[in-house]
Formats: structure tokens, C-alpha cells, sequence
């Protein structure tokens, strides 16, 4: 899920006519093992961007889950269609590793829509130099671990077929994509704040037919000596997480609750337009508030037998400069 | 014999249909009969009592009165073209042998095609038919019946329906309630379009006695059917309803939306069947659906857990 997040495969395309150009490219993975619950992993999504990454996933009872993950991009200095990845991840730490094959290799031929030759994946381990210390609750310090690297050449596509380009912007690898549809939604609360260029974004969903409770999203993307930091928050929340006024009561109200990693709880009214109360979030280093008067709250109650399509996101969008461009983008 | 007793998944709107002995009719004693048998009794207390059989080897006996019926369906049956043997499970017994009285006849069936009329053979059984309602709310006890046999013909269907005509399918608001075992049926329309009111009320149970051996000796279905007046189903705004409908049922059902997004359905609705308990009709464990015809459904599902 997170590997989609950051821009799996994707690939740079030029449009021309009925036909565009899926540019040739490379992406690599190295799995460096669970750590306090988390899997830790390095990964590049192409030869511009090496991102860490540290994945929580835990199934609940009555098939619900809970998933918290953290992602630091940098730069890749190095050089991945031969091998080499350079990133200084600031103090946190710094990879120098090149790729030792070790023979095998898997053909794929291109997507549907596509004509040009075969991704190869090669599969092998990284050796050289690796340090990660991912805010005090996971230290790497060897590069050893299953590693592969694919080489995609370039495709001629119909038009359509060819993968997106690639995002510039490091912040668009670590913002996050949301989850949960909000498209059967009937309550659905958004509260987000930007500061000191820190985005945090906040959904509740409840949808249409379900139980008691609300699926929450929690996202947090920030900059940091030349890194993107993305932290969040994936879960099903049980019965109490999201209470609403009913549909066209005024003033809207609304009380959100999720359970652990989150504490507290947060009320929102619309005539006071206030978002207060003890509400925060607590990751592996990191315990944050998430309530205060710089977040902006949107509060979607409808009735679906007026409002079909149910809580449309769009009702309750952020402005465009609260709202990472890969959110954006993925709604859209 | 130590009898567990379950509820089963109520057969809404059509609780009987005719098939014939295909690829799923399972023979049990030897050859299955070529007919149906069908009898038709006088049960104490006004009732009607229809026992027939079909090729399935299930004995089927119904009980009516005015908008209610009941089925109590056996497999325990000894079916042959003219003699059948059933028990049913503490209610009653039927042995009996039937003889052709008449010439045949091909009546047209409601559901079936006029080249799909089956061929019947009127005469009696005779025998020992005894059977006992709950709490004796009817009994018949004879020795010779009027009765027919039936050749059926084809695929028709027919048996209990919710819709008795095509404009009962013009609702314009309905709400339908449904739990292992128990299903509700509301649905409001405009004045004129059913007799007897504004609203048509249709509440089903299903029971499956089982034996500690997995063996289902007995099933019975009940369910009624009742007109009301609109002032029974009240629904103000979309998403909020009440309904109060008259015997047999009673008490009052109400559909709501609370501040967790869920809909409920609860309060102290029940149907009481004739020799039973009242059964309760509303509360969480019942999944529900609420629909306006101009704008769509709203679905909520039971908490089953």
C-alpha cells in the first residue's frame, strides 16, 4: 500500500499524437526486517528518490485494523541504473550501498497498452554503508536483507496506458493517499492545519450501512533538512469514534474519538467554528495534539435519501495549499 | 428424542412454489410419486387446513385464516402415488390412502400459462388424518377427506404472496426488517391503491426443529398479512419512521438515525401468531432497509454478533 503511495513504477511519458512515450526507468527495493513491530525497508521508486520506511500493521478484532506507518525521503546522489544509492537522510543518518546481483532474474512483459521490451527484476543484496536512526524507536545499521532492482525501458503506449510521471516534489512521496472511499459516506469530518510548512490532516469517515464506529485517516507530512517526513495513520474505529448532529440540524456538531494510537477527544461545533479538546496522536516518536485554533474543520452530515453520491470529499475540501498535491491527485 | 429448535430464514413473499422432480429432488424411499396429493380439511375455530404432497416427498400442511397462514413442512414421509404416512412432530399424524372419485379435470392454476394446467383426479383418502395446532388453537381429526391428485405440468408457481396484485408493487414508501428466523414487511401507498387502507403490513417467521442428529423433522412458516390506515406508518422525514400496525400485530417499530451515522430499528413491535408467544420484530439484531420510491434506499445491517 505504501509502495503505491510513494510511486511505485511509475514512469516519466511524453504525449505525442495517439501514442506517448513511457521514459525507461529504475526502481529497487531492500527489506531490512521487523523492528519493534515495524517492517523497515528501504526503497527507491525510481533513480531521483530513496525513501526509508517503517510499516505497523495490526489486524483487530471483527476484521478491523490498525496501520501506522513513517516514510523519510531524500535525494538519491548515486547512481541506481548501476547499482549505487547515496542519501543523506540529515542527522538521522546516511546510506552509500551498491547492488551485488545475485543471478536471478525475473522477465515482465509490459502493461497492457504498452509495446517495447521486458522489466527485468534483478535479485541480490545491497552492500556499502547504512545508518537510520528513525526518531528513537528503530536503528538500522546493516544493510543486509532480500534487495531487487527492476529496469523498465521505455514503452511506446496508447495513449492513456503509459504510467503517470513522476512527482517532482519529495513532499508528494510521503503525503498520504486517502484509504477509506468517501463516496457511501454519511458523516464525514475533516480537520487540517498547516504550519512551519507541517501539514496535518485528519479524516473521519462513516459510511452508509456500517456499523457503529468511523474509519479514520491521520496524515502528517512535513520538511526537515532537505527530507520529506510523512507519518499516518490508517484505522477502523469502533462505535463512539465520530458522533454527528443529524442531518440538517443546526448548529453542526460533532465529537471525534479515536481510539490508540490517538488519546483524548476533540468537539467541533459550526457556530462557534471552533475546534478544541484534548484530542493527539502518539507514534513512535512523535505525540502531537490535534486540536487548536489553526486547524480548519469541515463537517459533512447528510441524509442519503437527499444526497445520494453521500459525503463527497469535495465538500469538505481544504484549501488547495493545506492539501498535499498527492492527496490531490489522488482524489481527483 | 431430544429436539433442538432453531429459527431458519423466513421465504419472503413467496413461501411455496411448485417444481418439478428435476435434478434436485432427492428420492428418499424408492420410486417418487408420479402426483401430488392434496386435501382439503376444516380445522375448529374457522380455519382451513390444506395438506398436500409434492414430488419432493415433503408433506406440506397449511393452515389459513383470513390474512394469516401457517406451514408446518415434514420430510418424515411415506409418499407413494396413492397412499402417504407422515408424523408431524407432536402436532399430529396422517396415514391414508387415496381413491379416485370422478373424472379428471385440468383447472387453470394463478402463475401458470394455460397450456401449463395440470391434470387432476378428485376422489377421498382414507385413513387416520389428526392434527393438533399449538395450544389447540385448531384441530381436525377424520377418517375420510375430500382430496385430488395433481399431475403437475411445468415450472408455475404458486402459494402465499406478499403482492396478491400488481398495484401493490406502486408503494411509495416501504420498510422491510428482517432477522434469522423473522422478517417485517411494510409498505405505505397512496390512498386507493389497496383495500383496506394506506398501509400493508407483513410480518414471517421460520422454525426448523432439528434432532440432536442433524435430522430436520419438521419446519413451519407463519406469517400474516394486514391492511391498515396510514396514520399506522408515520414517516415525517426522510430517514425517520414509526409504525403502530393493528393485530395481530402491535406495539410500535421506530427507524432512526443516531449521532453514530447507524440506523436503528427498535422499540416493542411483535406479532402474535395463533397458539404462540408474542415474537419480537424490532431490535439490533435485525438488519433494515427504508426506501422512498423517489429517492432510494436507505440499508442498515443487524448486529448479528
Amino acid at each position: 500500500m505504501l509502495l503505491a503511495a510513494t510511486g511505485a513504477g511509475q514512469a516519466r511519458l511524453q504525449r505525442a499524437g495517439k501514442f506517448e512515450v513511457q521514459q525507461a526507468d529504475t526502481a529497487g527495493f531492500l527489506r531490512l526486517g521487523n523492528e519493534r513491530g515495524y517492517k523497515i525497508a528501504l526503497y527507491m521508486p525510481n533513480d531521483r528518490v530513496t525513501i526509508f520506511y517503517a510499516l505497523r500493521s495490526e489486524k483487530l478484532k471483527d476484521d478491523f485494523f490498525n496501520v501506522t506507518y513513517s516514510l523519510y525521503a531524500v535525494h538519491n546522489l548515486g547512481d541506481l541504473e548501476h547499482g549505487v544509492v547515496r542519501a543523506r537522510f540529515g542527522s538521522m543518518g546516511r546510506v552509500s550501498l551498491r547492488f551485488r546481483p545475485s543471478g536471478r532474474a525475473r522477465k515482465r512483459d509490459p502493461q497492457t497498452g504498452c509495446e517495447g521490451g521486458a522489466e527485468t527484476t534483478e535479485y541480490g543484496r545491497f552492500v556499502g554503508h547504512l545508518s537510520f536512526r528513525g526518531e528513537g524507536y528503530f536503528h538500522v545499521s546493516s544493510a543486509k536483507g532480500e534487495a531487487y532492482i527492476s529496469h523498465s525501458p521505455r514503452l511506446r503506449c496508447e495513449k492513456g496506458q503509459a504510467l503517470e510521471t513522476h512527482p517532482r516534489s519529495l513532499r508528494t512521496y510521503v503525503a498520504p493517499i486517502p484509504v477509506f472511499p468517501d463516496k457511501d459516506s454519511i458523516a464525514l469530518l475533516y480537520a487540517s492545519t498547516r504550519s512551519h510548512g507541517r501539514y496535518v490532516g485528519i479524516t473521519a469517515v462513516h459510511p452508509g450501512g456500517s456499523p457503529p464506529g468511523a474509519d479514520v485517516q491521520l496524515g502528517i507530512v512535513e520538511p526537515r533538512h532537505g527530507m520529506a517526513i510523512g507519518h499516518g495513520v490508517y484505522l477502523n474505529g469502533p462505535a463512539g469514534t465520530l458522533l454527528t448532529s443529524l442531518p440538517g440540524a443546526h448548529p453542526a456538531t460533532a465529537t471525534l474519538a479515536p481510539p490508540t494510537p490517538f488519546y483524548g477527544e476533540a468537539t467541533y461545533s459550526e457556530e462557534s467554528d471552533i475546534w478544541t479538546g484534548t484530542l493527539g496522536v502518539k507514534l513512535a516518536g512523535l505525540r502531537l495534539p490535534l486540536t487548536g485554533p489553526g486547524f480548519h474543520v469541515h463537517l459533512c452530515v447528510v441524509n442519503p435519501l437527499r444526497d445520494r453520491d453521500g459525503c463527497d470529499f469535495f465538500k469538505a475540501e481544504p484549501p488547495p495549499d493545506e492539501r498535499p498535491a498527492r492527496l490531490e491527485r489522488g482524489l481527483r | 428424542m431430544r429436539m433442538r429448535q432453531a429459527a431458519v430464514a423466513v421465504l419472503a413473499l413467496t413461501v411455496l412454489f411448485c417444481v418439478p422432480g428435476g435434478a434436485g429432488a432427492k428420492v428418499v424411499h424408492g420410486r417418487a410419486p408420479a402426483r401430488w396429493i392434496d386435501i382439503e380439511l376444516e380445522g375448529s375455530n374457522g380455519y382451513s387446513i390444506h395438506i398436500s404432497v409434492n414430488q419432493r416427498r415433503h408433506l406440506l400442511l397449511q393452515v389459513t385464516k383470513e390474512g394469516y397462514a401457517a406451514e408446518y413442512m415434514t420430510r418424515d414421509v411415506l409418499a407413494e402415488t396413492d397412499r402417504v404416512k407422515a408424523k408431524l412432530l407432536g402436532l399430529g399424524t396422517i396415514s391414508v390412502r387415496f381413491h379416485p372419485r370422478g373424472p379428471v379435470r385440468h383447472p387453470s392454476v394463478f402463475g401458470c400459462g394455460s397450456k401449463k394446467r395440470p391434470t387432476v383426479q378428485p376422489g377421498v383418502v382414507r385413513g387416520t388424518i389428526r392434527f393438533v395446532g399449538e395450544r389447540e388453537y385448531t384441530q381436525v381429526k377424520v377418517h375420510e377427506a375430500e382430496a385430488a391428485t395433481e399431475k403437475p405440468t411445468s415450472r408455475c408457481r404458486y402459494g402465499a404472496k406478499f403482492e396478491s396484485n400488481s398495484r401493490e408493487r406502486e408503494w411509495v414508501s416501504k420498510f422491510s426488517a428482517e432477522d434469522i428466523g423473522a422478517l417485517f414487511l411494510a409498505r405505505k401507498y397512496r390512498p386507493g391503491t389497496i383495500d383496506g387502507g394506506q398501509v400493508l403490513y407483513w410480518a414471517e417467521t421460520g422454525v426448523r426443529y432439528e434432532t440432536a442428529s442433524g435430522r430436520v423433522p419438521l419446519v413451519v412458516y407463519r406469517h400474516v398479512r394486514v391492511p391498515a390506515p396510514a396514520s399506522t406508518f408515520s414517516d415525517p422525514h426522510p430517514g425517520y419512521l414509526t409504525v403502530s400496525p393493528p393485530p395481530p400485530l402491535s406495539g410500535t417499530g421506530t427507524f432512526a438515525r443516531t449521532p453514530e451515522s447507524v440506523f436503528t430499528w427498535e422499540g416493542d413491535l411483535s406479532v402474535q401468531f395463533p397458539g404462540l408467544d408474542p415474537i419480537p420484530l424490532a431490535g439490533p439484531s435485525f438488519g433494515s432497509e427504508y426506501c422512498l420510491r423517489e429517492s432510494g434506499c436507505i440499508r442498515q445491517d443487524g448486529d448479528y454478533r
